[in-house]
């Protein structure tokens, strides 16, 4: 590289690249390196900042959040910062093309691929909510499915809709073009319906077997199977469909959550930052709390250097943290992590609890810097899924965190 | 349903044994009900090994196990081919034991009349190059591998198709005793809660380790020895013969080659009665199968584990026996008239999942002198449904890839519907299960619950352990079964059904997809809300 990194982030999902936007935007050169798919892959199309405390639903997050206890992510953020970095998250969406409803100040409600409310943030365009966990805004509904899409649970989704006070008229429709990837049970996944929907004339095919359907105007509901790179399709279809139309989320691999994805990082790019795709840190070089430089696979000779580094690798799942026989660790730079020791402590019984392992997650000073054996990395920051002191599942609070963490490091770094 | 229901002979428990009784009774004509407190294969008939054995185990420690497994097994392959892979086993000495035991083994597998074959370590490694490359010694024997599910099912269709009547998550809360007699009994639907009375002259209690408290119900006192196994599945299968340690029968010696996986097992600890409807698999357990089973094929150390589970042995002290020194794992009939004074109880227990069969049969001659019923026994000679072609047994798994369904149900799979596209769409990708045998599984196999698909269709138990195809699976029973609000509580007793063996090997690759499964369900899906939701609504 001929001039030299001003910051290195490693992790390509939600956290680094919104910290890489951010960045990128005040003329830094900033590098991504990411190794696969993002977690976005299983957002059903909305942001969450906070969502539920001691098991119960939030309607005003910032009013929540004050209570939080110290070693929630956003108390190192700074409580009171939360509510302009979270209008700030907001625009930066929408500078990438990713227009949402909602506010910091009221949770609304999203509407989930089971048919359950869940208290929400933002929502992107198009999206079905709520402004509230036990009813709907529409008297009646039409519930659509393309036929033979098995990602879409649409008996539970009538059902739980109908709990809610709504009538729900469910309906089959048939699409010619989806006839072959029929054949294969999993190229019926949503993203790859998307693909196969892309193009104009499939979309009008499909908008007429919706307009066919449809009596009258009353509300549409179709599963999120449109606009896997941006947003035209999902307008597209909302202005060839007679009636009013919404999108529900589906079961994974979702595409808005996709979209999101692809949309943050073509807006990266496009604002001069390196995305190096499909490459994994695999080793750094560490001096006295201070990072040196990290290796990646891909170019395992030469070391990639930067005068700030940002771990964004998310949790397990992502290989942020990776769990041995023996124990969790996060494996490039060998961070304090917060989990037990004992394997039997790593979880419950009983699934859908509160499980331990949701917990886990590296240790960080009050300015989120990594810590290695007791000590702050000084040109280290930690961002995102990665982050101990919180279960983002019970407390619904996962993309906020993602979101406003890289917001508050990206300023850290700018002022540095 | 009747308020009363009257039959000749209830059967209590829906394992092997209880649905070889009934098949037996219904072959002779008998009017029999079987009540299965949970699904088919509730107990030890749905965890173990899935070995078949030759006897060769119990040559020589239990001569008398043996001999019955030598009978036993020559009976199996002609009338159940379908749930058999006829792989053979290899007795094999490591490093660390004694050679001279291979004399002994051999001997003992002649007296009870066990065809062996004493191998050099490389033929061993030949036939078998997943082994130990340090391996001694081997002998070969023709153990094989048995899928026990579909050997119980088939028992249980052809009942039915002999007009039994089997009811499962049915459990017997009561025996009716009047004047010394059990005249029925009295259990409660677990689906709905609702209690009845059924009456027959005879009942067998052929409820494995649920037996002792069956019994109590009349007073009577049978000595259970509860010894819990512990087994492990890999998710690939390593090797393709049934291999055991040749050595004194031991803990984690045993790896059985069973279909795409191998499972690795046991541990034998005994433990509490009250126990038994809670088994957790320790840490302990887990490691000491690791590092044994690594013994015998190193590769297992780089294959991935795809879960853990624990099963109840039904083993039972002799009556001069109490204290349960030398415990038998042969067949045990008991004829309550005669020891306890109890006229129309038997209670059959003990044995092996290869002798079930002969257990049966034990059983249902006992019953039928009892009911002064003069007919015989035919079930060594009747093919059991699925295998009356009489045809090969089940082919290797790999190269029958295609067609799992077909493996699954032997020649009752062209049952099957698959005429329209919708009924071939897969639901399961990792087991290839389609619409069509879900449809068939629940119309044709009682499946009632998602748990009770699953053992019927294998659907869930692949790669993914029903991260993906779970949601999927609950959507179609809700449209089949029209029941929305019961299939959502099922599909997470499911998930919590499939974490309870994932629990103790949960590290690594498990760790990480477990942690997508949670955040699928319960952060994308609100799954816990909409279960919670439920409660509240309906409590």
């Amino acid at each position: 590289m001929t001039t030299p990194l001003n910051t290195l982030i490693i992790g390509g999902g939600l956290s680094g690249l919104t910290c890489g936007i951010a960045l990128a935007k005040t003329g830094r050169r900033v590098a991504i390196v990411s190794s696969s798919t993002s977690s976005l892959q299983l957002n059903g199309g909305a942001m969450e900042l906070l969502g539920s405390v001691d098991g119960k639903e939030v309607t005003h997050p910032l009013e929540a959040i004050v209570s939080l206890p110290p070693e929630h992510p956003y108390q190192k953020v700074g409580v009171d910062r939360c509510g302009t970095l979270a209008v700030e998250a907001k625009q930066l969406l929408a500078d990438t093309g990713i227009y949402t409803t909602g506010t910091v100040e009221q949770n609304h409600w999203r509407i989930t691929p089971l048919g359950v409310t869940k208290p929400a943030w933002l929502s992107l365009r198009g999206m079905a909510t709520s402004d509230a966990p036990d009813r709907l805004p529409w008297k009646h509904v039409t519930l659509l499915n393309l036929q033979g899409f098995v990602d879409f649970p649409i008996q539970f989704v009538a059902h739980n809709l109908s709990q809610l006070g709504c009538e729900v008229t469910v309906r089959d429709i048939f699409v010619e073009s989806l006839c072959q990837p029929r054949r294969n049970a999993s190229e019926m996944r949503a993203a790859n319906l998307a693909r196969t929907l892309g193009t104009g004339s499939k979309l009008r095919q499909l908008a007429e077997a919706i307009n066919q359907s449809t009596t009258n105007n009353e509300v549409v509901l179709l599963p999120a199977i449109a606009g896997l790179e941006d947003d035209y399709p999902v307008t597209l279809l909302r202005r060839l469909v007679n009636a009013p139309l919404h999108f529900l989320a589906t079961m994974p691999p979702s595409v808005p959550g996709t979209r999101m994805a692809m949309m943050l990082r073509h807006y990266f790019k496009m604002l001069g930052g390196t995305y190096l795709a499909g490459d994994t840190a695999c080793r750094a070089e560490v001096a006295e709390n201070h990072i040196t430089g990290i290796y990646t696979a891909k170019t395992p000779d030469k070391a990639q250097i930067a005068k700030h580094y940002v771990l964004a690798t998310g949790s397990l799942m992502s290989l942020g943290l990776v769990a041995t026989a023996e124990g969790i660790t996060e494996p490039l730079f060998e961070l304090d992590v917060d989990a037990p020791i004992e394997r039997e402590q790593w979880s419950h019984y009983g699934l859908l609890g509160d499980q331990p392992f949701m917990h886990f997650g590296v240790r960080t000073d009050a300015t989120l810097h990594g810590i290695k054996d007791g000590k702050s990395i000084d040109n280290l920051h930690v961002i995102g899924s990665i982050l101990a002191g919180h279960n983002p599942l019970t407390m619904s609070d996962s993309t906020g965190v993602d979101l406003l963490t890289a917001l508050a490091v990206a300023h850290e770094i700018i002022e540095k | 349903m009747a308020k009363d229901e009257t039959y000749d002979i209830i059967v209590i428990g829906g394992g092997v044994t209880g649905a070889g009784v009934a098949r037996d009774c219904a072959l002779r004509g008998l009017r029999v009900l079987l009540l299965e407190q949970g699904d088919y294969n509730h107990g030890a008939s749905g965890r173990n090994h899935g070995l078949m054995h030759s006897g060769a185990r119990y040559a020589v420690t239990d001569p008398e196990s043996a001999r019955e497994c030598v009978e036993e097994n020559a009976i199996l392959r002609r009338i159940a081919s379908h749930c058999i892979e006829p792989t053979d086993g290899l007795f094999v000495t490591l490093s660390e034991d004694d050679l001279s035991y291979q004399q002994t083994f051999v001997k003992a597998c002649h007296a009870s009349g066990i065809k062996t074959e004493v191998l050099s370590p490389s033929l061993a490694l030949l036939l078998e190059p997943s082994l130990n490359p340090q391996v001694q010694g081997a002998v070969r024997v023709p153990d094989a591998s048995i899928d026990p599910f579909s050997l119980t099912l088939a028992n249980i269709v052809d009942a039915r198709l002999h007009g039994a009547v089997t009811l499962t998550h049915h459990t017997v809360t009561d025996l009716l005793v009047n004047n010394g007699r059990v005249e029925g009994v009295r259990a409660i639907n677990c689906r709905t809660g609702e209690s009845q009375e059924y009456h027959a002259p005879v009942t067998i209690n052929a409820a494995g380790i649920w037996g002792a408290s069956i019994v109590r119900h009349a007073g009577i006192d049978i000595q259970m020895f509860p010894a819990k196994g512990t087994m492990l599945i890999y998710s690939k299968r390593v090797n393709q013969m049934v291999l055991n340690r040749c050595r004194k029968p031991s803990n984690a010696d045993i790896l059985v080659p069973d279909g795409a996986v191998s499972v690795m097992g046991t541990t034998s600890d005994h433990i509490a009665l009250d126990t038994i409807d809670a088994l957790r698999v320790t840490d302990a357990e887990v490691r000491l199968l690791i590092s044994e089973g690594e013994r015998m094929v190193p590769s297992l150390s780089s294959t991935r584990l795809l879960r853990a589970f624990a099963g109840v042995r039904p083993l039972i002290a002799s009556d001069n026996d109490p204290e349960g020194r030398s415990i038998s794992r042969g067949i045990v009939c008991l004829d309550h008239a005669s020891r306890d004074g109890m006229e129309g109880l038997i209670t059959i227990t003990g044995g092996k999942l290869i002798t079930y069969r002969k257990m049966a049969e034990l059983a249902t001659d006992l019953a039928c002198s009892k009911l002064g019923v003069e007919v015989g026994c035919t079930t060594a000679t009747t093919p059991l449904p699925g295998s009356e072609n009489g045809k090969s047994a089940r082919t290797n798994y790999i190269a029958s890839r295609k067609n799992t369904a077909a493996n699954r149900h032997g020649s009752r799979s062209r049952q099957i519907p698959a005429e329209d596209t919708s009924d071939r769409t897969f639901v399961c990708e990792c087991e290839h299960v389609s619409v069509g045998e879900v449809k068939y599984a629940i119309d044709q196999l009682h499946a009632i619950d998602l748990v009770d698909l699953l053992r019927r269709t294998r659907m869930g138990m692949g790669m993914c352990q029903g991260k993906n195809c779970s949601c999927r699976i609950a959507n179609l029973m809700a449209r089949l079964t029209g029941d929305t609000a019961q299939a959502q509580q099922d599909l997470n007793t499911l998930l919590d059904e499939r974490w309870k063996g994932l629990k103790p090997i949960a590290w690594g690759q498990i760790l990480r997809d477990t942690q997508l499964t949670v955040a699928i369900y319960q952060g994308l899906c609100g799954l816990d809300k909409a279960i919670a939701g439920r409660k509240e609504g309906q409590p």
